[in-house]
């Protein structure tokens, strides 16, 4: 550790001890129980709604039951308030420039036809899902747990249409842009950058999302698929990608999607970390689907708590269920394993033997024995960006 | 059957149509506060989100509202005046605010 690095730390940690509650900053379980909206946004159930303008939606609870999320209940995020009233199939391509033997535009036949397709399931989550679980309120849309979804994605590998195009010796970043536009000229596009090493097979320009076309507000013709990535990186209506060997600067680089750069990537909201790094990879986390808080079960019933877990890609080791408040545990049982970037089902059957309420909590492990923390373990960051606590829900036994 | 009103008190919010058929993103009429500086807030902000973009971003700090309207203008390029952004400000700590300066 250099000796500033370490001098920061310690002035966090000081400032953690030394302050009032409300001064470090807490975390608790994210709001819950949203109810849905009751307009339906296209090809979409009526699901939890933010914003139609640029188009924000979360699934509610209950889609967690579910191992891959049924599109019309996956959730929506948009940065900017343009997007095209229409895509003409025929007429859509995707322009490859930059640092390449062949500049190139290659329309979705194309893609299909001349690329090997392949599929990758995957978890897509926002980075700030959760939001609401920060105290102060973290700045942002303050998501529930449903600003996530899992689905098997169908494209082409994004390195196979880079190789043909022909990366140039000094290629290093690769830029990608969408079609969705800012109501200003001046306002920056949401455009992300990778570097070249982050680029593997599982990294596909996709065109199907469980077996369909994307659905328009998920980025119909075809998105970026960055498995194990928060979806900061999935570029939606990816019209453009430029290869250069500088690092622009960029807002949604630059600002947004950060958290502090220290081993618990958290800060106080008085003393806000000066080094940030971009949030990347997920963290381990679970939700449950069923029962939902607030849920009337009968004495003596046959219960069976299920839900969803996952990770970056290390796979799920083990999902526990704790019916007592988290003092003790019991392993649920894991459903078939889909792929590493996916969810990995649980369930744990049990019989309420006691009348009155019962905090059920579910605690994911992965291969590498990463765990979900409870959530007022979790530090306060104030993007409100990776929260991954362990879930709870309270039902009732009559 | 409740009509679904379409276009906003500004710019109609976008019309989607994809290759099935034509179909429209809905505009959702959000309750919002009525109050000094509310005309200047509908004048500014509407242009590029929804008031949903603002009232879910929860009760903030002044500090909060005064950065966000300043990340609009410098980062985003919206030409707010001085003024208005002042303005703004006060709208939405008075209606939207946790009643904190910081």
């Amino acid at each position: 550790m250099k000796r500033r690095d370490f001098l920061k730390t310690s002035l966090a940690a000081s400032a953690l001890l030394g302050a009032s509650k409300s001064l470090a900053g807490t975390t608790h379980q994210p709001i819950d129980g949203r109810e849905v909206s009751k307009m339906a946004f296209p090809e979409k159930k009526p699901l939890i709604t933010y914003s139609d303008r640029p188009p924000l939606l979360e699934s509610p609870r209950s889609t967690f039951v579910h191992e891959f999320t049924p599109n019309d209940e996956f959730f929506v995020r948009w940065h900017l308030p343009e997007i095209p009233k229409h895509n003409d199939l025929d007429k859509y391509v995707i322009e490859i420039d930059g640092l390449v033997e062949r500049p190139i535009k290659i329309t979705i036949g194309e893609l299909k036809k001349n690329f090997e397709q392949v599929e990758v399931n995957a978890v897509l989550q926002c980075g700030g899902n959760s939001r609401s679980a920060f105290d102060p309120i973290a700045g942002g849309i303050q998501w529930g747990s449903g600003a996530m979804g899992c689905a098997k994605w169908k494209g082409v590998r994004l390195k196979d249409v880079l190789d043909y195009a022909g990366l140039k010796k000094n290629a290093h970043w690769i830029e990608f842009n969408g079609k969705d536009k800012a109501a200003y000229y001046k306002t920056p596009n949401f455009v992300r950058e990778i570097e070249l090493h982050e680029l593997d097979d599982n990294v596909i320009i996709a065109y199907e999302m469980n077996g369909e076309d994307l659905p328009y507000l998920n980025g119909f013709p075809v998105r970026l698929v960055m498995p194990g990535y928060y979806s900061d990186n999935w570029v939606k209506m990816l019209s453009h990608i430029t290869v250069s060997d500088k690092y622009k600067s960029l807002f949604f680089m630059d600002v947004a999607y950060r958290v502090p750069d220290n081993k618990t990537e958290s800060e106080t909201p008085t003393k806000r970390a000066k080094k940030t790094k971009p949030i990347t990879h997920m963290n381990v986390k679970s939700v449950i689907g069923y029962p939902t808080n607030g849920e009337k079960v009968y004495y003596n019933s046959h219960v069976v708590v299920r839900g969803v877990a996952f990770d970056s890609g290390y796979g799920i080791k083990k999902v526990e269920i704790s019916l007592d408040g988290g003092k003790t545990w019991e392993e649920a049982n894991l459903k078939a394993d889909n792929g590493r970037y996916s969810y990995r089902g649980f369930y744990y059957p049990f019989k309420p033997t006691k009348y009155g309420k019962i905090k059920l909590m579910a605690r994911a492990t992965n291969n590498l024995g990463e765990t979900q923390p409870f959530a007022h373990e979790i530090g306060w960051n104030h993007g409100g960006y990776k929260y991954n606590g362990i879930d709870e829900v309270t039902i009732e036994v009559i | 059957m409740k009509k679904i009103l379409f276009g906003s008190l500004i710019v109609a919010s976008s019309l989607f149509a994809q290759v099935k058929g034509d179909i429209e993103v809905p505009y959702i009429p959000y309750e919002i506060k009525m109050g000094k500086g509310f005309d200047t807030v509908q004048a500014n902000c509407l242009m590029c989100h929804s008031f949903g973009y603002i009232i879910n971003q929860g009760p903030q700090s002044r500090e909060f509202w005064k950065e966000k309207v300043e990340k609009m203008i410098k980062a985003f390029g919206a030409p707010i005046t001085k003024e208005d952004a002042k303005t703004v400000e006060e709208y939405l700590f008075k209606h939207y605010g946790n009643g904190k300066e910081k």
